[in-house]
């Protein structure tokens, strides 16, 4: 703990209690600190950081690759032979139902080399995306009992959850 | 640690997409961020997945730093990070537990606990016994040095309050060690 920090202390004491009370209190909280001191916690493995530096500089190389010039045009060229087809063949064809896409697989995963703890975040993926198809199922099926227990309610706030908390993990 | 000008250097070059600086950002950091990702967790593994995930963090959101105490925003991106996979863990062992007769999991392997350590450690295991709140006080105080004013803005909590908690919270811990 560094000496400004109990200057600090110090000082905030003689603010928040008397005097008396002052010395005794910042002797429990110096005693605290030295349990810290006493039984420091194990230190990161050299191999951790230089994964994380690995890692960095992979993540800082990712975005100039994609802001290429050729990228640019060849995903430019793309998308005006992909609008002008939509135009042609989707005029007459018949209204489809809508469908949301979003990207299936977490980033996190993509990016870690740990092969047994994504094997369980995918195998809990996948339950999750078994339940919300047995939920839709059963909701498009006409569940009386399903839609009455208000699950339609359940499976919106699970697509939202799944659409921002769950990416994160 | 280097001096306040050495630092503001290494950031800038962070923030020009410099790996070096960031390496260097990890190597003076990332010691103290470590200690206090495990004294939350007591756990090494997921201290390693946590840091790993608070430095890639860091690389996002760097642009966003906009001077003041450096240490004071790293230590909250990082205990964003720890809250947030504790509210994760919270939610996941939910589900899981909810559909174990579905998925067909035990539910000893969702129900494993963040806080079993990975090696005897007395104190690790006496900071377990203290409630989330004040173990979290105290083991950010410790590693992040940051000042006690720095700490109660971050909590949103009165200065009083912040220094009455960690109080008692020290005093109790030391009254574990010796019982």
């Amino acid at each position: 703990m560094r000496d400004r920090n109990y200057d600090e202390l110090r000082e905030l004491l003689t603010r928040f209690t008397d005097s008396s009370d002052a010395g005794s209190t910042e002797r429990d909280i110096r005693a605290g600190d030295s349990l810290f001191d006493m039984h420091p916690a194990p230190q990161a493995a050299p191999e951790t950081l230089a994964t994380i530096k690995r890692r960095i500089s992979v993540r800082l190389g990712m975005p100039r690759r994609h802001t290429h010039p050729l990228y640019r045009y060849v995903g430019a060229a793309a998308a005006v032979i992909a609008m002008a087809l939509i135009g042609f063949f989707g005029r007459s064809a018949p209204e489809q139902p809508r469908v949301s896409y979003a990207s299936l697989i977490p980033a996190a995963i993509w990016d870690s080399d740990d092969l047994v703890s994504d094997d369980a975040e995918l195998a809990y993926f996948r339950s999750e995306l078994r339940h919300i198809e047995t939920q839709m199922q059963a909701l498009e099926a006409g569940d009386g009992e399903l839609v009455a227990a208000g699950s339609l309610d359940e499976v919106e706030l699970e697509l939202i959850r799944i659409d921002t908390q769950f990416w994160k993990e | 640690m280097g001096t306040g000008a050495e630092l503001t250097q290494i950031i800038d070059g962070c923030k020009s997409g410099d790996a070096e600086c960031f390496a260097q950002v990890v190597d003076l950091y990332g010691p103290r961020c470590y200690g206090y990702f495990y004294r939350l967790t007591g756990d090494r593994d997921l201290s390693d997945e946590l840091l790993s995930e608070l430095f890639m963090k860091l690389v996002e959101k760097i642009a966003s730093y906009k001077g003041g105490s450096f240490e004071s925003w790293l230590f909250r991106i990082a205990s964003n990070i720890f809250h947030d996979h504790l509210r994760g863990r919270k939610r996941q062992k939910k589900l899981v537990e909810g559909r174990r007769a579905e998925l067909e999991l035990r539910p000893v392997e969702a129900a494993q606990s963040d806080l079993t350590p990975d090696k005897a450690d007395r104190l690790q295991t006496q900071l377990s016994r203290l409630d989330a709140d004040t173990r979290d006080l105290i083991v950010l105080r410790y590693y992040s040095e940051l000042s006690f004013k720095e700490i109660a803005e971050m909590r949103s909590e009165p200065l009083g309050t912040a220094l009455s908690k960690l109080h008692r919270g020290l005093k109790k811990l030391r009254e574990l060690m010796e019982g």
